[in-house]
Formats: structure tokens, C-alpha cells, sequence
């Protein structure tokens, strides 16, 4: 690992300050990603600021029934929290299907936001890799493809990003709170990842100085009846080959209300907006589900070793939409 | 060539128990921090790309990985490693039922699991077999295939609450 | 329990594990706990591409080379190659390299970081050869990239003839059955520390299953008389075959570093080095043909075994050996051919994995036996029945077995405990309707204990026991502690071997100033082989004692025991005991035409595994599992139930998660997060039973058991994967895109 400067912030503003005067410096939070880079000198920032000073690691309900989660709540804590357990579940279960117990204590909602791919040859320096170092090319394109991306890549990156909790913001409609130099905004959550493009190295649409205050969820009282289905390798510490997050209300029969987002399947947390067209006011069953399914999918592209992920993302909708439908959307 | 004159991080924490000054490269992780600059080795590194669980620590009581943690971040926190365990020639109940139950193998994960279980046990001293496989999940064994870490953890629960216990007579020989 | 163990004091009993405290408390020391004042660290350069040429060497830039120690081949004293089996495999490339990960520079500075900035600057200019990846390409001679034709060794096993089955049998069965590698993947990573001078000679301190494996090699690459080598083994945290050769490589690195330097050298793989550039399982491909009778008898079994051996020769023979010998199995077939073969790929060579060839050639027999079973509308059970290896009949080797062997008998228990009659009915009936399909299936099997064949004789083997000044009998022996627990049964040996107390055993650290050669860790060989020699080296003590008047025959405690020990010391000065390794009568092994005592002992086993398939994602799960098996005596109620069940747990991932990626002969996921071990969320139950049948070879009755368990789980698995779904898969690894293709191919 280089050496870097290293120094702790206390307040939103002072952490703003410090990244805009140093060159090539990074907040640094739960550390569960960005160290990891370091040590692989894939990230080799000068200047680290610790942000995990800020008083920023608090769930707070919002007039109305949203909930906004502080930048620095840790996953264990979010995914533990009774508000999120009862009114977002597919939240709760997103974040538990994430990483492991340690991690979880450590990594940051911000910091989650921020994860950086899982490709491998994004973390083999020896391998060409446009995200980490543009214009050299893609080794994944013709290498070992099963995890990478199915929808949305381009011929220059087809990473995939590897947050669950993230598809499950997506499915919320969740948006994040910044702060910059002298101004505040919000990014609607499906805004804030990037497709890789022709600029693959460019993970969101944050801006350089701009820090993640906080991530907010709408008032979504059907979200009550939502889950997250994570197909991997193993039954716990694994990333997805595919996830979906959903959340579904149906009225008489009729789908009245559904979000769905996938997940380890594209650049970004991927929000099935085809699918959801082919379901809203739709009759509830099966035949629908594999409709919007294969809607959704119509686009998709499968490489050499990750082709299957297009029918097992398939089926697992299906398969979650049936649950939900089945088990509290059919009231 | 062209190094950086090396600078050194120093920072106070409490270390198992007693107060700590250590100084060290800013760029170390807390596992090499505990290792190199404290000479405690009984945290191990196992993959250092928080993959396997095996260098995990309590940091105010909770299990992290000190291979994904800067020395830096520990600065005025509290630390568990799998040394302060034992209060002097008295091992903690899980220490002893790991070394009797045949719980650690070839010994170089235990004590990843011996902190998360610690971790367990303190926030729910009666877990069932599900509970602890989940709070286990992020420790990786190669040698044991689990169960008996699970019966190392029921059966030094049982001792801690105060139960006599022996190991069902199945998870040791089968049964007739 | 089975058989009455009255007067045993300590055998059969779960004594605790003799270095436990120092594992519970952080204080068991590693090799990369250790550190020596100005101790250097030392990083290994490896060629990128498969085979070729290096034309020349280019250093980085920014790196400042001048205060390195660097070492190439013309660097080495003695000779370039790691002395084995073959001697083929050079300790650093020459010119011509044959995989993608030969060392071919060796880099030592005291700052690790900047060792790796350096070791990542330094680029090859190569002329490339024409590769060979696969086993058939190797066979078809594509290219010639070893010897004459790419084979390291064949076998033919010849019983009765199989040429005139063919046309009297009513029944031909043919099937094809591939298994993937394996990463052993042992938490801690592989580490060595050297110190060599020229005065001195070499001393390492280092994470192994084989010290004088080691020593061997580092006598030959430094031309230094025997004494001049000294290995120390560190707590070794696992192993499983994976420290068995490799560990000699990495000695001698850091032994070259630390001969240039002239200071310690430590060199510690991290762990995507360790997965990528040291062995794996051999991958397999078998072909059987056989020949059966309507009423479901054996008549005649053609095998055709095949292992993909890497790029040099290494053990590839002895596991080749051992995956052979095991490819007929516990049954009795009358006439049986099986050949064989290790082949040359350009990878890195494949080596030992916990069951060395067997748990490939088992598992395409049971699968195959499976298949025979449905071809002739007979239960796989009742097909296995009906040809199970008795006492007094042959295997294939034409080996009489004179156990009491009774594999229906483990099977009628394995199917007690299991419930597999009750479940068979009732999934059929439940998979009718439900959604997720569930299915119990079973694999039956043996597995020789000790090496094959001549081996134990050509090893000779010694042990030695010493009396203490403290009064204490100290084993001497090189066979190491790597989690199985070789300490604490060799304490147990001892102790009831003598009628002294556990606790009065020491158990001396594997270092080869210190301890005699007892062999080799491996091929389930510490208990029963070198278990048995602690017993008469110990018994050889005693009667050193009991001659020279200071102990008494019998009807002495522990306490006297004791004092004899410091009374004869004082007296006569040190006494120490030897035992050597000595074949028992009736073993014969013919090597030229592979028939015969194959091994001394056979462990038996009937494993029963229960499945979930979810065929909407394709995800297969193991719910249950049932190892039973019939390992002659215990010695160690909890030691042996840990090894069946970490055994178990291996197999496990060897069929369901563990999928080596190639690309261009490379391990492409040799990370953790990619290369997928089954974690506690994975491992069902595994509920093991002992059937106890003492032989009267080995230590109070005892056989072989580390590699067993290795052997049933895959066949199991995919009989139970079979019983849920109706369809037959004849591959491991099974992930779930391969699932996918499978189940997609059939209507379930």
C-alpha cells in the first residue's frame, strides 16, 4: 500500500474543504472497500479523510412516512432497524444477504453507495482493465465472464456492480442527499450509478467534492409486501449472479403497484422499468410475470461464461413476483 | 528512486483491556499494526481481501476485519484479540471447548471464531444451532466442516450459563 | 459401542488435543509469526504465459534494484530441480518454461512493500510455444510437451480376461465421468524462513506436511551433505495434501535468497499466489465398460482412467497409482482391465489432495454403478448388494481380502440412521406436486490406508522414543501435526502402549536434527503405519528398562515408570528406543504387473446424502448427511469424527462449489471470493458412525481414516441429485449453470 496523508474531519464542511484542497484524496468510511483497493494499489490516493467522525450515523423517520438513513449508519444497523424491518423488508434482507457479519459492522450506507466493481481483472493489475486504467482495453470481454455484466455493458467495460443494498434503493426509489462546495442536492437513486459507456473508470454521478450526507426513502406503505431474492454460489458471503428486489401490491387480482430492480447483472443497480409497464394494471399471475420478465430481458446480451444469467434472472422474477403475490400482495 | 521519508501514525487505544501507545506506517492495516508493531500474532491473516474471516478482532465489541481496517481508524476504540481472552492461565469457556471438543483443527482460524462466538454469546447467551451458523457464516474452516464448532459454541454457552452439560454421545462417535 | 474396551486406558477415548491450549490462546506460532532479526522478504517472479521461451529479462524502472538481493538459476549450487519422484521440475526457469506460473526470479528486501512493487516491474520478453490444456489433447499428442508422448506413467491392472465377457454378458453398460481440480485451500497460506551460509549450510523453519521431503530436495539444490540441511516444521495450519511437495519449492527460494543475502529470508505467498501457483486435485476423465448379468452380477469391468498431471511429473504417478488401484472398488467383479494414465498439460502440476486419485476413479465407479443399476430395473442398493467384496474374495489387483468385511452390513445402518427406505418413498411422492425436488442417494466404497503397494517397504520408516530427565517418554518422529491430530494419537499409542499416563507423552516437534524419518504426512499412513511403530518404539523402551532391572514387567504406575526413566539416565546416560518399519508377513506386491496386496488395510464406508434441488434457480443443497463407516479401531472418538466430518465437508465442496476456472492454463478466480468453499450456511448435519473392527496390523487395532471421507460425498450427492430429479449428471464440479444445462436438457 502507498503512503498517504491521512486526517479526520468532523463536520460535513471541513470534510468538503479538505477533499477540494488536496489533490487526488479520498473520504475514506467503513474502509471495507477502499482499503482493500489500496492494499492492491488499484486506489492510490494521497490524502484520506476520514469521515466516520461526522454525526451522521442516525435512522430517522420523516413527516409523511419516509425514513432518511444517515451517510454513516452501518449496514448491521440499518439491516437491524425495526422501522426498515417493517416497512422496507426488502432492505433489510438485501443488506443481511451482503457481505458478512464483520463487514456489515464496518461498511457504511454511503460507503455502500460507493463500492467499486468486483470484476477480477479490475483487481488484477496485470490484466487490462479500461475501468482502472482507461484506454487500455477490456480483459473480461474474452476472459473468465460468468459474473459480469448482461444488460446496459458496452465493449468497453462489462463490470457489474456489487451491492445488494443498492437494488434494493433502487426498487424504493430512494435518493441521496450531497453536499459540495456551497451546495446541497439530491440524486434520484437510479441517477447515482453510471453505465459504464465509454467512460467506464466514472462509477456515479457524484461529483469529486461532493460527499453523500444521507439516502432517503419515500413514504411506499405496499413496500410492507417486498422481498429480495439473491441467487449465489454459496448460502452466505457471496456476491450475486443475479438478485431481485421487489415490492409488489395487488388489488382484486390486479397488479396495482410494483417496483423491481435487479441486481449483479449491469454497470449499475438495474431498475426493471420494462417489466414494470408490462405489469402495471395487469392481472396477477404467472403468465404476466414471465411476460415482463422476458421484456425486461429482451435486451440483454450474454458473453462466453455468464449466458445462463439472462434465464436465471428470468425465472428468479418470476419466482419472486409469484411469492410476493402470493403470500401478502393478493389482499 | 524515490520513497517518501517514513512518517509514523501514533495512536492510543485500549488493547485488550489495558491502554495502548503504538507507533506504526500510516498506511498499515490493524492486522499488521496488532502483528508487526504490537507482536500479537494471534490474529492471523488469511486472504487480506476480507474474504475468509479469519483476522477478524472486536473493535468496541464487535467482530471486524482488521485486514480491511486502518491501524489509524482504532484511535481512542477498544480492541479484543483472541490474547485477551483468557484471564490469565484461565481460559474463557469457549477457549476451553474449543481445544476439547476438537473445535479447532489445524488451529489457524480459531481465533477469528473464537471472538465472533465471544460476540454471540454476549449479546445471546442461549443460541440455537441456526443462530449460530449464521453469526458463524463469515468464517471460513477448511479443516472441521463446522459441526464441531457449533458444539464447541452450545456446550461453552451451557457452561456460562451455568448448566453441566456433556456432548451428545452422536457428535462424537455416532450412536447405537 | 460396538466392541468392549475394558481394559483400554486411553486408546478410544477423546483425550484432549496436546497442543489445544497453545490453539485456543494464540500462542501456537506460524511461520509467519516468526521473525528473526534482519530478516529479509522475499518474493518469487513467475512466468505469464504457458509455455515458451524467455528471451530476456526486463527490470522496472523506479525501483531501486541495487539494494536487492536477486537470484536466478546460474544462482544454484547444486542442482536445478526439485528432487521427487522424476526430478523434472527446475527450482527456477532456465530458459524454457512449461506453465504460466514457474518461478523464474527471486527478489529478498527488508521492505515488503516495495519486494512487491518490484516483483510487479519486472516484464518477460518470450518467444511462445504451442500449449496443451486438456487431458485429450494431451492424449491425441496435439503437441508433445513432455517426454515422448505427454504420459508421465501408465498402469494396467489385468484380472481374469475381460475379452471374453463381452459377448456371453446380457447387459453392456458404457459411461463417461469427468471430475474438475481442486484448491486444498488451507486458511493459512504457505511460508517458509530460511537461513543458509556456507558455514552453517541451510536450516528452514517453515508451514509443511513433509520435512524430509523438503530436506531431500534443499541436500540436492545446495550439494550439501545430509547434515548440513536442517527442516523445522512450524504449526501448520492445514494442509490436505496441498504442503506435501509444494513446500519444498518454496524452502529452497528462500534458501537460495537467504545463501546470496546472507541474512534470513521469509517468504510468504499471499493467498492469490498460493491458489494459483501450488497444486491442485488432478483433474480426471474415466471411461467405464461393463459387462453384467440379468441378475445384476458383475462379469467383466473395462476402466480407462486418465489424470491431467500439469506440467511435471511431480506425484502424478503415485496418485495415479492410488486412483487406479481404487477405480473397481469394494466389489467383486471375476475378470477386470483397468488402464491408466497421467498426462502432461500446460498447467502448473497437479499434486496430493486428500484421497490422491481415489475420490476421482470412485466417483466415476459409483456413478456408473448407478447407471448399471437403472439399465438393469435393479435399486442401486440392491445392485450393490448383490456384488459386494466378501472376506476371502479378490479385488481387482487379485488382492484376497482377509477382513471381515461387511459393507451391506454399513450399508443396512447407514440407511437406518439416514431414513433412506422411508425417504425414497415419500419424495417420490412429494416431488409429484411440489416445487423443489428433494432426493436421498448413497455412494459405497473402500480406501486403502499406508502407500501403495511396495511403498511402505521401499520408505522404511523409523520412529524413535527417548526417556526424559524429567521422566517423561518424548516421541521422535517427522510426521507432523497439521490439524488431524498426530500428537494426541501418538500420545494415546504410547500411553496405553506402556500403561503410563497420556500426560507423561511428549510428542517432539517435527525437525530433522532431531527426529528420525518416519515418512512422509500423507495417504492416511500417520496412524496406522506410523502410529504402529510409535507403539513397538515405545514397547522397545520399556524393554529397555524392565532388562536393566529398573522397571518392572507388569503392575507398575506411571510414578514408577518415571523414576526408571531418571534412574536409567543417571545410571547409563540417555536412553532411546527405535522402531523400523517392517512389512507383515503375507503382503506381496508385484509392481511390474500391479497385482497383489495393493495396501495392508482397507478402511470401508457406505456415505448416504440427502438433497434439495430448487429447479427454478438451479440451486442444489445438501441437507443431511450419513457417513458410516468401518475403520478398525478408534483411537480417538472425537479426533476421527472431526476428520470424517472436515472430510465430508471438502467433498461437499468438491461437488457442489469448488470450480477451478482455467484460462490459458491459469487458475483465472484464485481468490476467495471466487473460488467458492462451502461456509457454515453450507454444511448440513453430517452424522458419522463408526463400525469397529480392529486389525491386528496397525496400533491397538487401528487403520487409516484422513483421506477416506473424501471419497463418497460427490457420488453420493449426485445419486441423491439423480433421485430428485430423474436425471443423471456424470461431471463435478456441479455449479448452478451447469445444473441449469443439465436439468434444462431433461424434462423434470
Amino acid at each position: 500500500m502507498k503512503n498517504f496523508a491521512y486526517a479526520r474531519a468532523q463536520d460535513a464542511d471541513t470534510a468538503v474543504q479538505l477533499i477540494t484542497q488536496n489533490q487526488n484524496a479520498k473520504f475514506l468510511s467503513g474502509g471495507t472497500n477502499l482499503v482493500d483497493l489500496m492494499r492492491e494499489n488499484i486506489e492510490q490516493p494521497d490524502h484520506l479523510i476520514d469521515v466516520t467522525g461526522l454525526p451522521l450515523a442516525q435512522v430517522e423517520e420523516l413527516p409523511g412516512g419516509g425514513v432518511s438513513i444517515g451517510a454513516l449508519v452501518r449496514n448491521s444497523h440499518l439491516a437491524a432497524n425495526q422501522i426498515i424491518r417493517e416497512r422496507y423488508p426488502v432492505l433489510s434482507q438485501a443488506i443481511l444477504m451482503g457481505a458478512s457479519a464483520q463487514i456489515r459492522n464496518m461498511a457504511t450506507t454511503g460507503g455502500n453507495l460507493m463500492q467499486r466493481t468486483r470484476c477480477y481483472y479490475f483487481y488484477d493489475t496485470d490484466a487490462r482493465c479500461n475501468k482502472r486504467e482507461p484506454g487500455t482495453g477490456c480483459d473480461a470481454l474474452e476472459g473468465f465472464n460468468r459474473i459480469h455484466a448482461i444488460l446496459g455493458a458496452s465493449d468497453d467495460c462489462i463490470a457489474t456492480h456489487p451491492s445488494d443494498m443498492c437494488v434494493a434503493l433502487a426498487a424504493l426509489d430512494a435518493t441521496v442527499h450531497v453536499t459540495g462546495t456551497g451546495v446541497e442536492r439530491t440524486i434520484p437513486i437510479v441517477e447515482f450509478h453510471r453505465l459504464p459507456e465509454d467512460t467506464p473508470q466514472i462509477d456515479t454521478n457524484l461529483q469529486p467534492d461532493e460527499l453523500i450526507t444521507s439516502v432517503e426513502l419515500p413514504a411506499l406503505p405496499f413496500a410492507r409486501n417486498s422481498m429480495y431474492r439473491k441467487v449465489r454460489d454459496r448460502a452466505s458471503y457471496a456476491f450475486a449472479l443475479v438478485s431481485v428486489a421487489a415490492a409488489l401490491e395487488v388489488e382484486d387480482g390486479t397488479i396495482k403497484n410494483v417496483r423491481l430492480a435487479l441486481g449483479g447483472v449491469a454497470h449499475k443497480p438495474w431498475r426493471a422499468t420494462e417489466a414494470e409497464k408490462v405489469l402495471t394494471g395487469a392481472k396477477a399471475d404467472e403468465e404476466i410475470f414471465k411476460r415482463a420478465a422476458a421484456e425486461e430481458l429482451k435486451a440483454a446480451r450474454g458473453y462466453k461464461h455468464n449466458s445462463f444469467k439472462i434465464e436465471l434472472a428470468e425465472r428468479t422474477i418470476v419466482s419472486v413476483l409469484k411469492t410476493l403475490a402470493s403470500e401478502g400482495g393478493a389482499r | 528512486m524515490s520513497r517518501k521519508p517514513k512518517q509514523k501514525a501514533h495512536i492510543e487505544f485500549t488493547l485488550n483491556g489495558e491502554t495502548a501507545e503504538v507507533a506504526f506506517a500510516p498506511h498499515k492495516t490493524l492486522l499488521e499494526v496488532l502483528r508487526e508493531d504490537l507482536n500479537l500474532t494471534g490474529t492471523k491473516h488469511g486472504c487480506e481481501l476480507g474474504e475468509c474471516g479469519t483476522c477478524t478482532v472486536l473493535v468496541d465489541r464487535k467482530p471486524i476485519l482488521s485486514c480491511l481496517m486502518l491501524g489509524l481508524d482504532v484511535e481512542g476504540r477498544e480492541v479484543t484479540t483472541v490474547e485477551g481472552m483468557n484471564e490469565g492461565a484461565q481460559l474463557h469457556p469457549l477457549q476451553e471447548t474449543f481445544a476439547d471438543t476438537g473445535a479447532a483443527q489445524c488451529g489457524y482460524c480459531t481465533p477469528g471464531f473464537l471472538l465472533v462466538a465471544k460476540e454471540l454469546l454476549t449479546k445471546n447467551p442461549n443460541p440455537t444451532r441456526e443462530e449460530i451458523k449464521e453469526a458463524l457464516s463469515g468464517n471460513l474452516c477448511r479443516c472441521t466442516g463446522y459441526i464441531k464448532i457449533y458444539e464447541a459454541v452450545e456446550l461453552a454457552a451451557a457452561k456460562m450459563r451455568g448448566e453441566s452439560v456433556e456432548l451428545p454421545k452422536e457428535s462424537v462417535y455416532g450412536y447405537e | 459401542m460396538s466392541s468392549p474396551k475394558t481394559e483400554r486406558r486411553f486408546v478410544g477415548k477423546s483425550v484432549p488435543r496436546k497442543e489445544g491450549r497453545d490453539k485456543v490462546t494464540g500462542a501456537a506460532r506460524y511461520v509467519d509469526d516468526i521473525r528473526f532479526p534482519e530478516m529479509l522478504y522475499g518474493a518469487t517472479v513467475r512466468t505469464t504465459s504457458p509455455r515458451g521461451r524467455i528471451k530476456e529479462i526486463i527490470f522496472g524502472e523506479n525501483v531501486p534494484w541495487d539494494e536487492f538481493t536477486i537470484v536466478t538459476a546460474k544462482d544454484i549450487p547444486g542442482e536445478n530441480y526439485v528432487a521427487l519422484i522424476l526430478n523434472d521440475q527446475p527450482y527456477l526457469v532456465e530458459e524454457f518454461f512449461n506453465h504460466t506460473e514457474e518461478p523464474v526470479l527471486l527478489l529478498a528486501h527488508e521492505d515488503k512493500f516495495l519486494v512487491e512493487k518490484a516483483r510487479r516491474s519486472i516484464r518477460f520478453e518470450i518467444e511462445e510455444f504451442s500449449p496443451v490444456f486438456t487431458i485429450e489433447d494431451s492424449v491425441n499428442k496435439r503437441e508433445i510437451i513432455w517426454g515422448e508422448d505427454n504420459v508421465f506413467k501408465s498402469f494396467l491392472v489385468d484380472k481374469g480376461n475381460v475379452d471374453e465377457v463381452w459377448e456371453s454378458a446380457d447387459v453392456i453398460v458404457e459411461g463417461e465421468y469427468l471430475t474438475g481440480a481442486q484448491e486444498q485451500l488451507y486458511i493459512e497460506n504457505n511460508g517458509m524462513i530460511a537461513i543458509a551460509n556456507h558455514e552453517d549450510g541451510v536450516t528452514v523453519w517453515g508451514s509443511m506436511q513433509c520435512p524430509y521431503y523438503v530436506h531431500k530436495a534443499l541436500i540436492k539444490l545446495f550439494n550439501l551433505p545430509e547434515e548440513k540441511v536442517r527442516v523445522v516444521q512450524t504449526e501448520t495450519g492445514g494442509g490436505f495434501g496441498g504442503k506435501e511437495e509444494y513446500p519444498s519449492m518454496i524452502a529452497g527460494h528462500a534458501a537460495l535468497l537467504s545463501w546470496k543475502s546472507g541474512r534470513p529470508v521469509k517468504i510468504i505467498y499471499d493467498r492469490a499466489e498460493d491458489m494459483a501457483a501450488t497444486t491442485k486435485r488432478h483433474p480426471s476423465h474415466t471411461r467405464h465398460r461393463t459387462a453384467v448379468s440379468r441378475d445384476g452380477k458383475l462379469l467383466g469391468m473395462e476402466i480407462d482412467f486418465t489424470v491431467d498431471g500439469g506440467a511435471y511429473a511431480t506425484l502424478s504417478a503415485v496418485v495415479l497409482s492410488r486412483g487406479t488401484i481404487h477405480a473397481a472398488g469394494p466389489y467383486l467383479c471375476p475378470n477386470v482391465r483397468i488402464r491408466s494414465r497421467a498426462v502432461a498439460t500446460n498447467a502448473p502440476p497437479h499434486g496430493a489432495f486428500r484421497g490422491f486419485g481415489a475420490p476421482q476413479s470412485i466417483f466415476g465407479l459409483e456413478r456408473h454403478m448407478d447407471k448399471i443399476a437403472k439399465t438393469l430395473g435393479l435399486s442401486p442398493e440392491e445392485f450393490r448388494r448383490r456384488n459386494f467384496i466378501q472376506e476371502g474374495q479378490t479385488t481387482a489387483t487379485q488382492q484376497v481380502i482377509h477382513e471381515k468385511v461387511d459393507l451391506s452390513g454399513l450399508m443396512d445402518r447407514a440407511f437406518e440412521l439416514s431414513g433412506y427406505n422411508e425417504k425414497r418413498e415419500k419424495f417420490a411422492e412429494q416431488n409429484k406436486s411440489s416445487r423443489l425436488k428433494k432426493g436421498i442417494g448413497f455412494a459405497s466404497f473402500m480406501h486403502g490406508a499406508g502407500f501403495t503397494g511396495s511403498g511402505e517397504k521401499y520408505l522404511e520408516s523409523v520412529v524413535g522414543a527417548e526417556a526424559t530427565e524429567q521422566g517423561n517418554v518424548r516421541i521422535l518422529a517427522a510426521s507432523t501435526e497439521i490439524g488431524q491430530g498426530t500428537n494426541t494419537i501418538f500420545g494415546q499409542i504410547a500411553s496405553e502402549a506402556l500403561g503410563i499416563d497420556y500426560n507423561l507423552i511428549e510428542v517432539a516437534k517435527p525437525d530433522t536434527s532431531n527426529v528420525p524419518n518416519s515418512g512422509p504426512t500423507v495417504a492416511s499412513r500417520t496412524c496406522m503405519i506410523v502410529g504402529k511403530l510409535v507403539e513397538s518404539a515405545a514397547l522397545g523402551l520399556k524393554q529397555t528398562l524392565v532388562g536393566s532391572g529398573f522397571l518392572k514387567d507388569s503392575g507398575y504406575t506411571s510414578e514408577d515408570f518415571s523414576n526408571a526413566c531418571r534412574a536409567y539416565i543417571e545410571k547409563h546416560g540417555a536412553l532411546k528406543s527405535f522402531s523400523k518399519y517392517q512389512q507383515p508377513e503375507g503382503i506381496n506386491w508385484d509392481d511390474e504387473h500391479y497385482r497383489g496386496d495393493a495396501y495392508g488395510a482397507y478402511a470401508w464406508a457406505v456415505y448416504v446424502a440427502e438433497v434439495t434441488v430448487d429447479p427454478t434457480v438451479y440451486e442444489a443443497h445438501v441437507d443431511d448427511f450419513v457417513a458410516v463407516q468401518e475403520v478398525g479401531r478408534v483411537i480417538n472418538p472425537v479426533l476421527a469424527t472431526g476428520q470424517i466430518e472436515g472430510g465430508v465437508a471438502q467433498g461437499i465442496g468438491y461437488t457442489l462449489y469448488e470450480n477451478v476456472v482455467w484460462r490459458d492454463g491459469r487458475m483465472a478466480n484464485n481468490q476467495m471470493t471466487n473460488y467458492i468453499i462451502p461456509t457454515s450456511a453450507d454444511i448440513p448435519p453430517i452424522r458419522v458412525f463408526f463400525a469397529e473392527n480392529p486389525y491386528a496390523y496397525g496400533p491397538a487395532g487401528a487403520k487409516g481414516i484422513g483421506e477416506l471421507p473424501m471419497d463418497g460425498a460427490a457420488p453420493a450427492i449426485l445419486s441423491a441429485i439423480e433421485n430428485a430429479t430423474g436425471v443423471s449428471i456424470n461431471h463435478i464440479p456441479l455449479v448452478p449453470e451447469s445444473l441449469m444445462e443439465e436439468l434444462e436438457t431433461e424434462t423434470i
